[in-house]
C-alpha cells in the first residue's frame, strides 16, 4: 500500500474545512485567478440541488496560496477554494503527472469524507455547471460508483483510445466504457480511497497510471459504472514526446494492469452496456478524407525492418497476414479487426512473459498501430460520426470475440500456436 | 635382453604410477573444493533469491523506464542476482580448487600458470558476454528508434552499431587475454577506422541519393505538417 503523504499545511487546511459533500478536484496546477473567475460565474447556474451542498474546489498549487477562501456568488452556500501542496510523487512524463494529481485529489476527497469527487482536467475545459450537474446526478441520484465521460470527439480524435484502450478494457472487464482513461470523471465517496490507492488492499506503485474503470471492475463490491456526455475538448499536451513514447506509456501501463488483474478479467465473458446520461453534442461536419500515406509508409517500413522483432512476439499466421497487407494498394489497405485484436493480445502476452525487452516490445508496436490507424482512417473517412461509432462497436465486438484466444495463450503460453 | 626390457618397462611404469599417485591427492582436493563451493554457491543463490523476493526487490527494480529487466528480459532481477552469486562462487571454487591441487600435488608449475591466467579468462568471458548483450540491445534499440523515426536506412544503422560494438568487444577481449597485443591494437585501429571510413564513403557516395531522399522527405513532411493543421489526434 502506498499512502499519499500530504504536507502538514494541507492536512491542517483539510481539518479546518472538516467535511464536504462534493469535492471538485483539478488534476494539475491551474491559474488561480482564472479558476476563481470561472467558479464565480458558474455558481448561479449550479441549481438548487447543488448549491445546497457543501462544495470544495481543490487543485494542486506548488506555491501555497490563501486557503479556505469562499466564493458565495448570489447563493447563501459557498464554494470553498482549497489549493493544496501536491505530493512529491507527481513527476514524470505525459500522463504520469495527471494520474498522480488525480490520485491526490481523490485522496483529499476521502480525507474530507466527500460523497462525490469530481475530477476535472487542469485546462478547465470541463468546468461547466451542466457537466458538474450530470456527474453529481449520476453519483448521488443514480448511485453510480464511477462515472466516466463520453466526449464529442471527431472521427480522427483519440485514436489510441479507439484502437487499443477502449476495446481492450471492454473485452477484459466487460464494461462498455468509451473513454477509460480521461481527464474528467466522478467517483462516489466509497470508491475514492480505493482509486487513490490509500485503502486496505490497494496495490499500486507511484509510477502506475490510474485506470479508474479497472479499479471499479476489480473492486470487491463491484461499483456501478455510468457514463455522461461531456461537451468539452481537451488540448492534450504530449510535452514534446513522440507518438512512440506516448503509446509505450499508455499501452505499457495497461498491459501492467492486465497482468495485475489477470485473476479478475479471466472470469469475465462478453460485455454489458453502461447507463449513459446527457445529450451527445451536435455533430461537426468532417467529411474530407485524410491522407493516410505517411502512416502506411511507417507500417511498411516497420514490416520491412522489424520482422526479427515481430517474429519473437507474433505467431506465424499473424505474420503471414501482415505480410499480405503490405502488398495491398493504399486505397485497399484494410487491417481486419480480428487481426488487430490478436496483435495487441500477443503484445500483451509478450509483455507478461518478457519475451523481449519491454521498451523494445512497445517500440515495435508503433508501426503496427500506425498501420491500424491508416486502415481505420481510410475506412471511416466516408462515414458520419454516428456511423463511425457504429464501426467502433464492430471493432470492440471483434475484440470480445477474440478474447478466448487471449485466455488460451495467457494460460498456456507454450502451447503450439500456428 | 628380455629381462632388461621388462625391468625398464616396470621401472617407467612405476615412475608413471608414482607421478599419478602424487597427483591424485591434488585432483581429489580440487574436486572436493569445487563441489563444496558448488554446493555453497547453490545454497547461497537460493537464499539470496528468496530474501530478495521477500523484500520485493523485483517490484523495486521494475519501476521506471530503464531497469535491469530491460537488459535481461527472461530473468527477474532477483533471479539475475541469484545467478551472479552462484557463478561467483563457482569461479571461486575453481580458483580454490586449483590452489588445493597445488598444495596437494606439489606440482606448482601448472597451477601457478593456471592461477595466473584464470582471472584473465574470467574477465575476458565477462567482457565477451557484456559486449554481446550490449551489441544486441543497442542494435535493436537503434533499429526500432530508426523505424519509428521513419528512417529508411534504420537497418543499416543498426547493423553498423552492432558490428562496431562487437569489433570493440573482440579487441578488448584479446587485449585482456594478452594475445598478440600489438597486432590486436594495430588491427583494431585499421578495422575500426576502416569501418568508419567505409560508412562515410557509403553515405557520401553510395547511399548519397538514399540519404538525401530521406532528408528531403523529412523536410517536406515538416513543411506539410506546418501548412496543414493536424487532423489526426492519437490521444
Amino acid at each position: 500500500m502506498a499512502a499519499i503523504e500530504f504536507a502538514e499545511e494541507t492536512r491542517q487546511q483539510a481539518e479546518r474545512i472538516g467535511s464536504a459533500d462534493i469535492v471538485i478536484g483539478l488534476a494539475g496546477p491551474v491559474a488561480a485567478e482564472e479558476l476563481r473567475t470561472r467558479a464565480a460565474q458558474m455558481i448561479p447556474s449550479l441549481g438548487p440541488s447543488l448549491t445546497s451542498l457543501r462544495i470544495v474546489v481543490a487543485w494542486p498549487s506548488p506555491g501555497a496560496e490563501s486557503a479556505g477562501a469562499s466564493l458565495n456568488g448570489s447563493n447563501p452556500h459557498a464554494l470553498t477554494l482549497f489549493p493544496f501542496t501536491p505530493p512529491a510523487a507527481s513527476a514524470g512524463e505525459f500522463w504520469a503527472p495527471v494520474s498522480a494529481h488525480q490520485r491526490a485529489v481523490l485522496a483529499l476527497a476521502a480525507t474530507l469524507n466527500a460523497r462525490v469527487c469530481i475530477v476535472l482536467g487542469s485546462d478547465l475545459a470541463a468546468l461547466d455547471a451542466h457537466n458538474l450537474q450530470l456527474f453529481a446526478y449520476a453519483v448521488l441520484e443514480r448511485q453510480c460508483g464511477l462515472v466516466m465521460p463520453i466526449y464529442g470527439a471527431g472521427k480522427y480524435d483519440g485514436l489510441i483510445n479507439t484502437g487499443i484502450l477502449s476495446p481492450l478494457h471492454r473485452a477484459l472487464f466487460g464494461k462498455r466504457i468509451r473513454y477509460p482513461l480521461s481527464y474528467d470523471f466522478a467517483a462516489s465517496g466509497a470508491l475514492c480511497s480505493r482509486l487513490a490507492g490509500i485503502s486496505a488492499g490497494s496495490n499500486h506503485n507511484d509510477n502506475a497510471l490510474l485506470w479508474p474503470v479497472t479499479v471499479a471492475a476489480t473492486h470487491t463490491s463491484q461499483a456501478a459504472v455510468g457514463q455522461v456526455h461531456l461537451d468539452a475538448h481537451h488540448q492534450t499536451a504530449a510535452g514534446g514526446l513522440d507518438l512512440s513514447a506516448v503509446l509505450s506509456q499508455l499501452a505499457g501501463s495497461l498491459f501492467q494492469e492486465m497482468d495485475a488483474c489477470a485473476a479478475n478479467w479471466q472470469r469475465i465473458r462478453g460485455s454489458q452496456p453502461s447507463p449513459i446520461w446527457g445529450n451527445a453534442p451536435a455533430e461537426e461536419a468532417d467529411g474530407q478524407p485524410i491522407d493516410t500515406r505517411p502512416m502506411l509508409d511507417s507500417f511498411l517500413l516497420g514490416s520491412k525492418n522489424l520482422d526479427e522483432v515481430w517474429r519473437l512476439v507474433l505467431p506465424p499466421n499473424t505474420l503471414l497476414e501482415l505480410r499480405r497487407l503490405t502488398r495491398l494498394a493504399p486505397d485497399q489497405f484494410r487491417m481486419p479487426d480480428e487481426l488487430w485484436a490478436g496483435v495487441v493480445y500477443d503484445f500483451a502476452l509478450a509483455w507478461r512473459l518478457r519475451t523481449i525487452s519491454r521498451a523494445h516490445l512497445l517500440g515495435a508496436l508503433t508501426p503496427l498501430y500506425l498501420g491500424w490507424v491508416a486502415s481505420w482512417a481510410g475506412e471511416v473517412s466516408a462515414l458520419s460520426r454516428a456511423a463511425a461509432e457504429q464501426r467502433f462497436e464492430q471493432l470492440a465486438h471483434a475484440w470480445e470475440d477474440k478474447k478466448p484466444y487471449l485466455l488460451s495463450r495467457w494460460r498456456w503460453p507454450d502451447r503450439f500456436n500456428p | 635382453m628380455w629381462d632388461q626390457v621388462k625391468q625398464s618397462l616396470q621401472s617407467s611404469m612405476g615412475r608413471a604410477m608414482e607421478s599419478l599417485a602424487r597427483l591424485l591427492p591434488g585432483i581429489l582436493a580440487f574436486i572436493v573444493a569445487f563441489l563444496l563451493f558448488l554446493f555453497i554457491g547453490w545454497v547461497l543463490a537460493w537464499l539470496v533469491r528468496r530474501i530478495l523476493m521477500v523484500v520485493g526487490f523485483d517490484e523495486r527494480m521494475n519501476h521506471g523506464a530503464h531497469t535491469i529487466a530491460e537488459w535481461s528480459p527472461r530473468l527477474t532481477p532477483s533471479q539475475l542476482v541469484g545467478r551472479i552469486v552462484f557463478w561467483c562462487f563457482l569461479t571461486a571454487g575453481v580458483m580454490v580448487g586449483v590452489s588445493a591441487f597445488e598444495a596437494g600435488s606439489s606440482e606448482s608449475v601448472v597451477s601457478g600458470w593456471i592461477l595466473g591466467y584464470v582471472p584473465r579468462i574470467v574477465g575476458a568471458a565477462l567482457l565477451l558476454l557484456a559486449g554481446n548483450v550490449l551489441a544486441r540491445y543497442v542494435s535493436r534499440s537503434v533499429l526500432i528508434a530508426g523505424v519509428n523515426l521513419n528512417l529508411s536506412y534504420a537497418r543499416l544503422l543498426s547493423v553498423g552499431v552492432r558490428w562496431m560494438i562487437l569489433v570493440l568487444t573482440g579487441a578488448m577481449v584479446l587485449d585482456h587475454l594478452a594475445l598478440g597485443s600489438e597486432i590486436v591494437e594495430l588491427g583494431f585501429g585499421i578495422l575500426f577506422g576502416g569501418i568508419v571510413l567505409a560508412l562515410a564513403l557509403a553515405v557520401g557516395l553510395g547511399s548519397r541519393d538514399l540519404v538525401s531522399r530521406s532528408l528531403e522527405r523529412e523536410a517536406s513532411r515538416a513543411i506539410e505538417e506546418q501548412q496543414q493543421p493536424e487532423r489526426i489526434h492519437h490521444f
